[in-house]
């Protein structure tokens, strides 16, 4: 299937579907640049396709031009990224990378990279009154925006730590004349072109807002029960969202719509995540299933493999995600297996009065995607970096980050130059505990790479 | 026109819940509903999920609409065609219907919408090949309402069914493959199941096991009865009487009220007559043993075994007690004990003259 990208000069024939699958994806993604074209792919392109006897229909012609339009914005980008003059090997290898991360494979082995930062490289931003719940890195990876427990968003800068906007928080009883949330939000997604935030409560609604400006747009009702797990598709302006009513709903947030709802958890559901496929993943809290929801065919994969209630999910690639459960074990999935492919119990050890030991429950996992680098955050004063298998077949400790609190949110940049932290005194779902030394704030955590000879140019801004 | 709709949607939200939880809908198939639709429009091609479901609110409405359009009729004041207004009604309510299988995450809702599918299959499945024309027929009626209501109540109506089943309905729905159990290709696959059927209200979470209670005694496992295996294996409690009876001895010793003195004395005596009871039990099992071991041995070399009769080996028995009380010194004891029984045994067996007065 990849043949036609990969550089053989015997290679004539155009397998038109990769291409235009390709090229479709492309289109609708829209973040790479525009850009010329190689002068010697376009004459390969250009043989091949007037060699084939029916690119009459509109159809056809339409997907040749998307292609032809695809490879032109690579051509540019492969240009900025590398000063000197570039070779189609950039491009075969870069499209081959497009490949196989939609088929959900693609896994760069970055996490030998990776070097432990010193305690005076983490920044705290401090702005938060309470416990930090949730966090969300626009996708420039140049602003946050973070949620606490005081019903109150603030937009942070990432190099200068400063606040650029606060959507204060309103106290309980005021919903109608408050702009803004009154109660625990907790979630938040923001869309992959930067345009729209998402915020989900536990007064059941969802706001939207304009990121740029953080201005409240519209309000969605309609589910019964507080919102858990929001998530924006990839590319386009549809949104998931799972709520402790047990359903995940669909909408579309440029219409505002509310388009359906799909059934299946037994129990509430605690978290979701979502990448460029028409599909989301949610983790069921006590009934210990992951699904995995096919929106477009109305069905779902069950998979089953904890022992105790699932907290958090983050998806690695299109195949792979990662969760933690509240019994301190971590498992690592793939959507062909319904086990997990490996777990670690006990992630975060344990704590308690002797011969009474409890293990740390996991709090928030995050994975840099496409790459084997995934993060875990629990009470027990760490943030652990992991890095998995070949394959996805193992997760072996990295090291860990000195962190104290709880640690509610974890989230990569999407470049993995740093790692942020919303750290609380207290649990983001309640008050059972409370870590008095503890302060609620973001922690910013650069992820230094070795300096290597042969360092990508992928790899990297 | 808003008020109305949000009434009758709300009026009709009410009225189907209530009819829903005594089972009416599904029972009924009223063939003598107005609009000529007769049982075919509740059995459709398996299809969709949505116009099964549709059509089988449709007749239930058809059903309803007797009770239900003459009081939202009443509320309503426009002067709008009758045939419109019920229409309309009825349109909503279809979708409203499916909109309550598919949106709601209700519990009852939900049963009643797996239970409808259910029982529209099982329809489908007596009454075939009758409703093509039938479905047609409502599609065009719905797409008419549809293009007739005011923009307001599209609005209103697609925020609280779905877009997604708004266009289906308005659009035409794309009917699907009949629902087919999706197969795994191999067992380590996960399973995959419909994901527009809720949750049941009454549901199990966690499943919890139930413990299975087992009478050893009774119970195959525990396999047949043998002493000796018994014995072996549990020959510790054997032991641990013994224990106990050198500790009620000692209490025996120093007990000071003659009531405990004597409730202690009755226990150490039952103590030790089951433990001799015991030992005889197994002098018994030993002397078989025994007798089996010779006969084997004789009819190893060759000899053919003897065996006694019951009065010989009581006889024998007897002989082997003398023999023990003789060793201990015992035997005069039993011996007048004996005759004394003995007399007394007879002199019951006297002829009346002669017995003593």
């Amino acid at each position: 299937m990849s043949s036609f990208f990969i550089k053989k000069k015997g290679n004539a024939k155009v397998s038109k579907t990769d291409e235009k699958t390709v090229a479709m994806k492309r289109k609708v993604d829209g973040d790479s640049g525009s850009k010329g074209r190689s002068k010697k792919l376009n004459s390969r392109l250009n043989e091949e396709i007037s060699s084939d006897s029916e690119p009459e229909s509109p159809a056809i012609k339409k997907k040749l031009r998307l292609a032809k339009l695809y490879l032109d914005q690579l051509r540019e980008e492969e240009e900025k990224k590398a000063e000197e003059s570039f070779e189609t090997d950039l491009i075969a290898g870069r499209l081959q990378e497009e490949v196989l991360e939609q088929k959900g494979k693609l896994q760069r082995l970055v996490a030998k990279d990776f070097l432990p930062p010193d305690a005076a490289d983490l920044r705290l931003l401090r702005g938060h009154k309470l416990p930090v719940t949730c966090l969300v890195i626009s996708p420039d990876d140049k602003q946050i925006f973070s949620a606490a427990k005081d019903c109150s968003i603030i937009k942070w800068d990432v190099e200068s730590g400063k606040k650029l906007h606060t959507i204060a928080g309103g106290r309980k009883g005021t919903e109608d004349r408050h702009v803004g949330h009154t109660a625990h939000i907790l979630c938040m997604a923001v869309s992959s072109d930067g345009k729209y935030l998402a915020t989900g409560d536990m007064n059941k609604l969802i706001m939207i807002w304009e990121a740029a400006t953080c201005k409240h747009l519209y309000k969605f009702t309609g589910h019964r029960g507080p919102v858990s797990g929001l998530s924006f598709r990839k590319g386009t302006h549809d949104l998931y969202s799972a709520s402790h009513d047990r359903s995940v709903k669909v909408w579309n947030v440029d219409e505002n719509a509310y388009v359906e709802t799909l059934f299946g958890h037994q129990d509430v559901i605690t978290g979701l995540d979502c990448l460029s496929r028409e599909c989301c993943v949610t983790a069921g809290g006590r009934d210990r299933t992951v699904r995995v929801w096919k929106i477009a065919e109305e069905s779902q994969l069950v998979f089953h493999g904890h022992e105790s209630s699932i907290d958090c999910i983050q998806l690695i690639n299109e195949e792979h995600m990662i969760t933690g459960a509240d019994d301190g074990s971590l498992a690592l999935w793939s959507v062909n297996r319904k086990k997990p492919l490996s777990t670690v119990k006990k992630a975060h050890g344990c704590h308690g009065d002797q011969g009474l030991e409890q293990p740390h429950w996991i709090s928030s996992v995050a994975a840099l995607q496409n790459t084997d680098t995934v993060a875990s955050g629990s009470h027990n004063s760490k943030v652990q970096l992991w890095r998995c298998g070949e394959g996805y077949r193992g997760l072996h400790p990295l090291f860990s980050v000195p962190v104290a609190g709880f640690v509610n949110s974890l989230k990569f940049s999407s470049t993995g130059d740093f790692l942020v932290a919303g750290v609380g005194q207290e649990h983001r779902l309640g008050r059972w505990w409370r870590n008095k030394e503890a302060k609620n704030g973001l922690y910013i955590i650069p992820l230094k790479k070795r300096t290597n000879s042969d360092q990508e140019a992928t790899n990297g801004e | 026109m808003r008020i109305k709709t949000e009434a009758i949607l709300a009026d009709l939200d009410c009225s189907m819940a209530s009819k829903r939880k005594q089972g009416i809908l599904k029972r009924k198939l009223a063939p003598e509903a107005p609009g000529g639709m007769g049982p075919g429009d509740r059995a459709v091609s398996r299809g969709s999920k949505q116009s099964s479901s549709k059509t089988a609110g449709r007749q239930d409405v058809e059903e309803d609409s007797d009770d239900d359009q003459s009081s939202s009729e009443n509320e309503a004041v426009e002067d709008a065609s009758a045939s419109a207004d019920s229409d309309e009604e009825e349109e909503e309510e279809e979708v409203e219907e499916g909109a309550e299988s598919d949106g709601s995450s209700d519990g009852e809702a939900g049963s009643d919408s797996g239970s409808e599918d259910g029982d529209s299959d099982t329809n489908e499945a007596t009454q075939s090949g009758v409703q093509s024309d039938g479905r047609l027929q409502t599609e065009e009626d719905i797409k008419r309402e549809l293009s007739t209501m005011s923009f307001e109540d599209i609005m209103a109506l697609q925020s609280k069914v779905g877009r997604k089943m708004y266009n289906e309905v308005a659009y035409g729905a794309k009917s699907k493959a009949a629902h087919e159990r999706k197969k795994r290709l191999n067992k380590n696959r996960p399973t995959e199941i419909s994901a527009k059927r809720p949750a049941p209200f009454l549901r199990q979470v966690v499943h919890v096991k139930k413990s299975v209670l087992r009478d050893p005694r009774f119970d195959d496992l525990s396999g047949e009865y043998k002493p000796e295996i018994f014995e072996q294996t549990y020959g510790f409690i054997q032991d641990l009487k013994r224990k106990e009876m050198q500790v009620v001895q000692k209490r025996l010793r120093s007990v000071k009220s003659a009531k405990k003195k004597e409730q202690l004395e009755l226990l150490l005596k039952r103590m030790v007559n089951q433990e001799k009871a015991h030992e005889r039990q197994k002098m018994k099992r030993e002397k078989e043993l025994e007798m089996k071991r010779t006969h084997r041995e004789m009819v190893g070399e060759g000899q053919r075994p003897f065996y006694l009769n019951k009065g010989d080996q009581r006889r024998l028995e007897l002989a082997a007690k003398y023999g023990d009380l003789k060793r201990s010194g015992k035997l005069d004891n039993f011996l007048s004990k004996k005759r004394k029984r003995n007399a007394a045994k007879d002199r019951r067996k006297l002829p009346f003259q002669l017995k003593p007065q």
